[in-house]
């Protein structure tokens, strides 16, 4: 930053720049404006932010300008006991900051450090610039505390070919993996020895990759349930949303919960992209930064919906932003609230979630894998062949209609989990281990980039009309299913897509009956 | 909506049978298809997979037949044989057990959708006045009335002290054949009319031609049942795995197979996965 900070020596009127040291060594000229580089963070967006800092004779005061939020508001107290308990000194003038640009708000308490710095810069305490994205909170005694949201601070830094960061010792990790240069500061006293050339502090090493992780639950512990498994091979494969129903105890949960062991790994970009969220909220372990595997989300059914789509003021992200590029598991569906439910529709379409708040407008990326499980009925015994079901259709009905019909209408796939029968759970016969279709899942993602995108969920209708083209059987099998009018325009296109999938794992390049009848039969439709 | 009493034209002759008569007798819908042969499907709301098959599966096939379903438009067997009737682009007229307007304020869901329906298919008759709301006891002589418009009347499911046989024992005493469905022991939902057929009070039901024989029209074909995988679903709806197991065929030769019938209706979706016998 050539424009950092240099001092203008503005109070006699001669309108000359000098270096700010030279003039007053401890403390700094009249009118001296020192500027240091913070960043703001609303939603996932980010801005840079010069911290402007005016350090004018007058009466002892001290003022935030340019739309800082309560936690920036609040910065002045730290800032000045920081400074003080660090041992230098407080200027007992009218300093002023100014966070430009000033018409953007600003949240959090990210900007402690930058501001705490210019002023020292500018009273001449510190005699070299600050030069790159300074990030933390400042602790009363002048240590450093880490902030949420570090990741996509410093990315925006690099995206604008600011190369340097100076961070609290606990977020170092996360900048250091986006290959930051990272000085890691432990306290503000450090800081300043650092730019006086006092203590030079070494750059901080990229974190080592977390070793890789290790599933809870394998596909081949789990017996029979051929079906349900297929199902999830080709949730996981093509990126389609999942219905598992059944009775209690049938083993919905553990299926979903295998899910992980079969999704492919994170790409680097989509690990740089869902560990911002993380680190947004907060969740990021300082250690490994970066997101290995995919993440799997399962909030209670009591969830609100600013638990599940995010909101609040600053907008934090919500579970479903939470499980980009991995999976959202909805234990119970039903019993969700039908409003909480409904607000899933915009990220299941779209990948992403714009919350509108008086603030301002933040968007979050959800591109996710549902994985739904529900009892088809109040008591769960539906269909069950080992109990009665005690409810009376109006209740069944009533039940399943707590699901809107567009919620219900993106979830592609549809199975049932039967109860297993006791001579098959001893059975001791070998099964596919998860390993192995994690392999083939792998295979068909393969030829999936090979078409421009991550997963066969994400084709558009252009792309599925040039990509899902059907064999002789399939075409009159669909025209069939056309003919009796069993299919929305959406349906059409979403089974075409998984259609697509089924032929992927197969590694074949047209569709066939066969998968076009999978694709069918899996998308029930009532 | 109109009010006939015993006096018009319009008014259908075997409600004469019952001692009052209902005075007026509420019409929202096409009164005039009372006077074509009506078959009373009626059972219990608590029905089984069973229960429902067969409710689909006579209201269908009487309804083919040339006759008009009738029944008391209470969620379960009641509902499957209206809905039964108008998918095969037949009529059916709901007797109420309280006022019309009172029950189209107050469903919800599959019966008021059905409710609906039945006014552009069929009918919505009440002995009530339109806005008297339901009560326990006004279902009695519903149910009378049920028995008195049919020429038959066929009880698919009820378990003991069901209202299903009150109309029974009103169908007996006004002298319309009544049939009953056999169901398997041990059932709850079957007990009523076991006991039915048991006592030799109901003759067993044992498919929709022996039901249309009895109101005088030529009876439909029994449908032949050589398809294994229909068999399969005789008992209740089944998910694919099951269906494996029971046919003992190739996956993908299963998947083509329900992938036709499903298309041809014979088949259907239940939504969770399952499959069950279609009404066809």
């Amino acid at each position: 930053m050539a424009d950092t900070v240099i001092g203008r020596y503005g109070g006699l009127g001669r309108g000359s720049y000098r270096p700010l040291a030279r003039w007053y060594p401890t403390i700094g000229p009249v009118g001296a404006v020192a500027r240091t580089l913070g960043c703001a963070l609303w939603g996932l967006e980010t801005a840079l932010v010069t911290v402007e800092v005016d350090v004018a004779n007058g009466l002892p005061h001290f003022a935030i300008v340019g739309l800082p939020d309560t936690a920036v508001q609040e910065a002045r107290e730290r800032v000045r006991a920081a400074i003080r308990n660090a041992g230098f000194e407080f200027p007992l003038r009218r300093v002023t900051v100014n966070l430009a640009p000033a018409e953007r708000r600003k949240e959090g308490t990210g900007f402690d450090l930058p501001i705490a710095l210019a002023i020292l810069r500018a009273t001449g305490q510190l005699t070299a610039d600050p030069d790159g994205l300074c990030l933390g909170e400042l602790a009363l005694d002048g240590a450093l505390r880490p902030v949420r949201g570090a990741m996509p601070r410093v990315r925006r830094a690099l995206g604008a070919g600011i190369c340097r960061a100076y961070v609290p010792v606990e977020n170092a990790g996360e900048a250091a993996a986006l290959g930051a240069l990272t000085i890691p500061f432990a306290s503000l006293r450090e800081a300043v020895a650092h730019f006086n050339g006092a203590t030079r502090i070494a750059p901080a090493d990229a974190p080592p990759p977390a070793a890789p992780p290790r599933w809870a639950v394998d596909l081949g512990d789990i017996v029979g349930q051929e079906t349900p498994k297929r199902a999830l091979e080709i949730a996981a494969a093509g990126g389609h949303n999942l219905l598992l129903v059944g009775p209690p105890g049938t083993g919905k949960t553990l299926l979903a919960r295998a899910l992980p062991s079969i999704l492919p790994p994170l790409d680097p970009d989509e690990a740089v992209e869902a560990s911002a969220v993380h680190s947004v909220a907060g969740l990021i372990d300082p250690e490994h930064p970066l997101l290995v595997a995919r993440p799997f989300r399962a909030p209670h059914h009591t969830a609100s919906h600013l638990a599940l789509v995010g909101g609040g003021t600053p907008p934090r992200p919500g579970e479903v932003s939470l499980a980009h590029a991995g999976a959202l598991f909805l234990d119970e569906f039903a019993e969700f609230q039908p409003q909480v439910l409904d607000t899933l529709r915009e990220p299941l379409e779209e990948g992403a979630i714009t919350i509108s708040r008086a603030g301002g407008a933040a968007t979050y990326p959800a591109r996710f894998v549902l994985v739904a499980a529900m009892n088809p009925c109040p008591c769960g015994h539906a269909g069950d062949a080992g109990a009665e079901c005690t409810c009376l259709p109006d209740a069944v009905d009533r039940y399943r209609g707590r699901i809107s019909g567009p919620v219900m209408d993106r979830i592609d796939l549809r199975v049932h989990v039967p109860r297993v029968p006791y001579e098959q759970l001893r059975d001791d016969e070998t099964r596919e281990r998860s390993a192995t279709v994690r392999e083939r899942v792998c295979a068909a993602r393969r030829l999936m980039r090979d078409r421009g995108r991550r997963t066969n969920a994400e084709l558009t209708i252009a792309e599925v009309k040039r990509h899902c083209r059907l064999d002789r059987d399939a075409e009159t099998l669909m025209s069939e299913a056309m003919r009796v009018r069993r299919l929305s325009a959406r349906g059409y296109h979403r089974v075409l897509r998984v259609a697509r999938t089924a032929a992927d794992l197969d590694r074949s390049e047209r569709i066939t009956a066969d998968h076009l009848a999978t694709a069918l039969l899996l998308r029930a439709v009532p | 909506m109109i009010a006939l009493h015993p006096e018009d034209a319009d008014y259908p002759g075997a409600l004469r049978d019952l001692r009052p008569a209902p005075d007026p007798l509420w019409i929202d819908g096409d009164g005039r298809i009372l006077a074509r042969p009506c078959v009373a499907i009626v059972g219990t709301r608590r029905m089984s997979p069973y229960g429902e098959r067969i409710a689909r599966e006579l209201g269908g096939a009487l309804t083919r037949a040339g006759a008009v379903v009738i029944s008391g438009l209470a969620q379960g067997i009641d509902c499957a044989a209206h809905a039964s009737a108008i998918d095969a682009g037949g009529t059916s007229v709901a007797v109420l057990g309280e006022g019309i307007t009172s029950l189209l304020a107050n469903a919800r869901g599959r019966r008021r959708r059905l409710a609906v329906a039945l006014r552009d298919h069929g009918a919505l008759v009440s002995p009530y006045p339109p806005i008297v709301p339901a009560h326990g006891w006004m279902f009695a002589k519903r149910n009378a009335v049920i028995a008195a418009l049919s020429r038959a009347v066929v009880v698919v499911e009820a378990p003991h002290a069901s209202g299903a046989l009150i109309t029974a024992a009103d169908a007996v005493r006004l002298g319309r054949p009544l049939f009953a469905v056999p169901g398997p022991l041990g059932a709850r939902g079957s007990e009523g009319t076991n006991a039915l057929v048991a006592s030799g009070i109901a003759r067993a039901c044992l498919g929709a031609d022996d039901v249309a024989r009895a109101v005088g029209l030529a009876a439909p074909a029994r449908a032949s049942n050589a398809d294994p995988l229909l068999d399969a679903l005789a008992a209740g709806p089944l998910d694919l795995d099951e269906l494996a197991r029971r046919m003992r065929i190739d996956r993908s030769a299963l998947r083509a197979r329900l992938v036709s019938l499903v298309l041809s209706g014979a088949v259907v979706d239940r939504g969770d996965g399952r499959f069950a016998r279609g009404a066809g």
